[in-house]
């Protein structure tokens, strides 16, 4: 085959149409990738929960569903907030610098949240997906340390978490608990799921 | 372990890849030699030869689009055709995979149709051809079962009253009819019970022995060689060869005929993606206006009618009505008549036609007309697979036939597309008559081709085929 | 044998015509709708018009409020003109009746109308041929349940939900003698009382909520085409490359 003399025309045509063809393909693959992405009735689904603490009391948590997943809104108290400081040393992440679940940058404080007295997270213990008991109050129980200032137990595998959701040291999970991304749209309205950066 | 072939270590690492697989699959290469680059296809090829590539395209196309809509879809008949449409609105893109898969539905129809033309025109059904014929046809069945169960899965009125009389159909068998049709449906009604097993069928079931038979279709075809339009044999034992034993007027499939084929498809794609962008409904045939409508047992749609490409059959099937009958009686009474003057046969086979006729004619005129209708139907289908033992002609491909044999041809064309028009048509006393003419031109052309293949002068079919150089 | 199919075409083609139309089975001829597909102003007031006098009884269960936004409306502007059924401007277009009420009040649930546009074409024209012809053919008529009857719809079980914009007028049917016995024919409308658009104004309307009827029943209608032209133009490259290509190859071919 390499003694016949290159048919220049057929070699033309050829890389014209391999590329042509080529192009084609990967126009047509793209409507049918694309339509994996979640559809409008996903996203609609998934849109952004508005939700009204004005009557939320100081100790007092609500759950509300933002994308099938819990979402905590825990209105703390002084003392609440104080046992933050005591954790501090206890937690694996106090700072939550950690990127598997990135913390957005208005909760990237000791309070991992914009106003400290009210706290959002996704209670979804970032071990393996069980949904974290409340153990708010202080003092020794059973599963907890003596030393227990209040937080949250996961009743599947140990983990615990302290008010601002930070995993304690040489637990099962990894990772401080997801704070969503969240506004405020007036002191007693949030939008869970939609911040100002978005 | 069979023997292993040595490549020398300086090749370059495209040849030694070549080398690693062809020692451990060598059937994939001797096939693609024994299918594609070796497989001389006749050098005369025209545009009618495109359809058969174009059909596999298609196929391609409707599993793939389908497997899409199925990620959407749900067979459930409260829920079917809100997911339709949110197929059509939410799913990105979902729109374009509904109408590929819509209008590849009427493109396979359209394509399968030609394709079978070409066949009937050269004379492809013939010896050594006959199951070639055959598999094609049993495709063609197949593929009508799949359209009509996929048309039932949008739930929209015309899916669901449409399946309701064609299920209905098989009531009129005798007997055993009213069970049949509880059995199809899984429910006294068409239901949400017959939409999940016509789902079943429509997205693996009938797929699989589609595919199954287009590789029997194709291997069998393989094995006898292509037919081409001089109707002339390129491999038999008096074709020419060159030295090397390949026939003289036979190129390779591959290069030659990949690269004719890609120009059918390109020019099929502009055709398909026309109507897709432009015309998705194309007159309300395509995607017809009822079927936006969801289902509704209670309400039945004015005018039902099949899609367009099973027409020209439910024309045949509504043109049998009692009157029609006693046609149908004088027709089994002069073939008896016939059978028993100028055949050949023994004094016993002559007594048990007679017998047969009888039996039939009291058969005819006892039973109601509709089951008759279902019959009519079901044989104008079933006739094609005859085909190969009905054509008596000396000469293969219409080219060298008589002039004469081309006006039959063109009048079945005819035949075959008015019957469709009336298909599509609500009934009328004209329309009746024009159809019962049309279903007994259409048995005509069958089954007296035995008689009217040999009439006339043939004129001589060349050693060689017929090619100008492109 | 190109001749010979070319006459069997023509002739198949000239049987047509002889055959008659099958005319609507009921009610008058359509008008043809004005075409307002690339209105967006247009499209925006006729889904203004939907959802303020159609709504009430019928859903548009397929559309989602939010996209509007492809004709030219701001998710805020959605927010604030036009979600009456609900708050999320991600929802469907639910109906505010009841659909047990309606069937109670009205005999039938008013049907979903998300694809009327597409469901009511027929021979006599587009389903928007229709509909539009359908909304400017009430009159009043005592012996109906509604009040109300409908030229393109004889016997309608829905009342003149535009009233208030239209008027009230009255057909003006002339008796025709035709094949030898007398026929009423529609000869043209008389203003019973005036509405709050005149004749032309209440036909922008229309047409405008028609159009937005129309584009609501296939929303990725305009996209369709656009790429469609674009898909078209690359096809007609390749072909001619393909066509190249294959020259190329049997050139060699004797």
């Amino acid at each position: 085959m390499s003694d016949t003399p290159l048919d220049t025309s057929k070699r033309t045509w050829l890389i014209a149409s391999g590329c042509a063809g080529a192009a084609g393909a990967a126009f047509t693959a793209v409507p049918f990738v694309a339509s994996f992405q979640p559809s409008e009735r996903a996203k609609a689904a998934g849109a952004p929960v508005e939700v009204d603490i004005g009557a939320l009391k100081p100790g007092e948590k609500i759950t509300v569903e933002w994308r099938g997943k819990p979402v905590w809104i825990l209105k703390r108290t002084p003392e609440m907030l104080a046992s933050l400081e005591k954790t501090e040393p206890e937690v694996a992440d106090p700072e939550s610098k950690r990127t598997a679940y990135p913390t957005p940058e208005y909760a990237r404080n000791q309070y991992r949240s914009i106003k400290p007295e009210v706290f959002v997270a996704v209670g979804i213990c970032s071990h393996l997906g069980c949904s974290p008991t409340d153990r708010l109050q202080p003092g020794p129980q059973p599963s907890l340390p003596d030393d227990w200032t209040g937080g949250f137990l996961c009743p599947c595998h140990g983990s615990t978490f302290d008010l601002a959701g930070r995993v304690f040291k040489n637990k099962p999970a990894p990772d401080n608990l997801e704070v969503p991304p969240y506004m405020y749209l007036s002191d007693t309205r949030l939008l869970i799921g939609e911040d100002k950066k978005a | 372990m069979a023997e292993f072939k040595e490549i020398s270590p300086n090749a370059s690492m495209g040849a030694k890849l070549t080398n690693w697989f062809e020692n451990r699959f060598p059937t994939a290469f001797s096939e693609y030699e024994k299918h594609m680059s070796a497989y001389y296809a006749p050098k005369n090829f025209n545009a009618w030869y495109f359809f058969g590539s174009l059909s596999l395209l298609v196929l391609v196309i409707q599993i793939v689009t389908g497997i899409f809509l199925v990620m959407h879809y749900k067979p459930d008949a409260n829920l079917a055709f809100a997911s339709v449409e949110y197929i059509m609105r939410d799913v990105p893109w979902g729109w374009l995979v509904r109408y590929m898969h819509s209008t590849g539905a009427s493109a396979f129809f359209i394509v399968v149709y030609l394709h079978m033309f070409r066949g009937l025109m050269y004379g492809s059904y013939r010896k050594p051809r006959e199951l070639v014929w055959l598999f094609g046809c049993a495709i063609f069945l197949v593929l009508m079962a799949e359209a009509f169960m996929g048309y039932l899965l949008p739930w929209g009125q015309m899916s669901y009253w449409g399946a309701q009389v064609i299920v209905n159909l098989f009531s009129a068998i005798p007997f055993i009819g009213p069970d049949l049709a509880l059995l199809i449906r899984g429910d006294y009604v068409v239901s949400d019970a017959t939409l999940n097993r016509f789902f079943s069928f429509h997205v693996i079931a009938v797929p699989l022995v589609l595919l199954g038979l287009v590789v029997a279709h194709l291997l069998a075809l393989h094995d006898v060689g292509s037919n081409n339009p001089d109707g002339i044999e390129i491999k038999g034992p008096n074709a020419p060869m060159d030295a090397n034993g390949k026939p003289l007027d036979g190129i390779p499939f591959h290069p030659y005929y990949t690269v004719h084929d890609i120009v059918g498809v390109s020019v099929f794609l502009m055709l398909f993606s026309a109507i897709i962008f432009f015309a998705p409904e194309f007159g309300g045939y395509f995607l017809e206006y009822n079927n936006f409508i969801p289902a509704d047992p209670l309400k039945t749609p004015p005018h039902i009618a099949p899609v367009w490409y099973f027409t020209p059959f439910y024309s045949m099937l509504r043109a049998i009505t009692s009157e029609m009958m006693y046609v149908l009686v004088l027709c089994v009474v002069a073939a008896a008549a016939f059978a028993f003057m100028k055949s050949r046969m023994t004094m016993g086979g002559k007594l048990a036609t007679a017998i047969v006729a009888a039996v039939a004619i009291a058969l005819m005129l006892m039973i109601d007309a509709k089951f008759w209708g279902v019959v009519v139907m079901g044989g104008s289908v079933m006739i094609l697979f005859f085909l190969p033992w009905l054509d008596k002609s000396p000469v293969k491909s219409i080219r060298y036939r008589p002039d004469s044999h081309k006006w039959v041809y063109a009048a079945f064309v005819v035949v075959f597309l008015v019957l469709g028009y009336l298909g599509v048509q609500p009934v009328t006393p004209l329309f009746t008559r024009v159809a019962q003419l049309g279903t007994l031109l259409y048995f005509g052309f069958f089954l007296l081709m035995p008689w009217w293949s040999r009439l006339g002068e043939f004129k001589p079919v060349p050693d060689r085929i017929t090619f100008a150089a492109h | 044998m190109k001749k010979l199919l070319l006459s069997l075409a023509l002739s198949v083609a000239a049987l047509l015509p002889v055959v008659p139309a099958q005319a609507a089975t009921e009610g008058i001829a359509w008008d043809k709708a004005p075409d307002v597909t690339n209105d967006l102003p247009a499209l925006q007031t006729g889904a203004k018009l939907f959802v303020n006098y159609c709504l009430g009884c019928h859903s548009a269960a397929y559309m989602r409020y939010n996209r509007l936004r492809d004709i030219g409306l701001t998710e805020q502007q959605i927010k604030d003109n036009l979600l009456f059924t609900t708050d999320k401007v991600g929802d469907t277009m639910k109906a505010a009746i009841d659909a047990k009420q309606a069937k109670d009040w009205f005999g039938a649930n008013p049907p979903d109308l998300t694809l009327v546009a597409r469901s009511r074409a027929g021979h006599g024209g587009t389903g928007a041929d229709y509909l539009y012809t359908f909304l400017r053919t009430f009159y009043r008529d005592p012996n109906q349940a509604t009040g109300w009857n409908n030229l393109a719809f004889p016997n309608v079980g829905m009342p003149h939900a535009l009233w208030q914009l239209q008027g009230e007028r009255e057909p003006v049917f002339e008796k025709v003698s035709e094949h030898g016995h007398d026929v009423q024919v529609f000869k043209g409308w008389k203003q019973v009382s005036p509405g709050t658009m005149s004749p032309t104004e209440y036909d922008a309307a229309v047409a405008s909520l028609v159009g937005y009827l129309q584009w609501m029943a296939e929303p990725a209608q305009k996209t369709r085409v656009r790429v469609g032209v674009w898909v078209l133009l690359f096809l007609l490259g390749f072909t001619v490359i393909a066509w190249r290509l294959n020259a190329a190859f049997w050139k060699d071919v004797k």
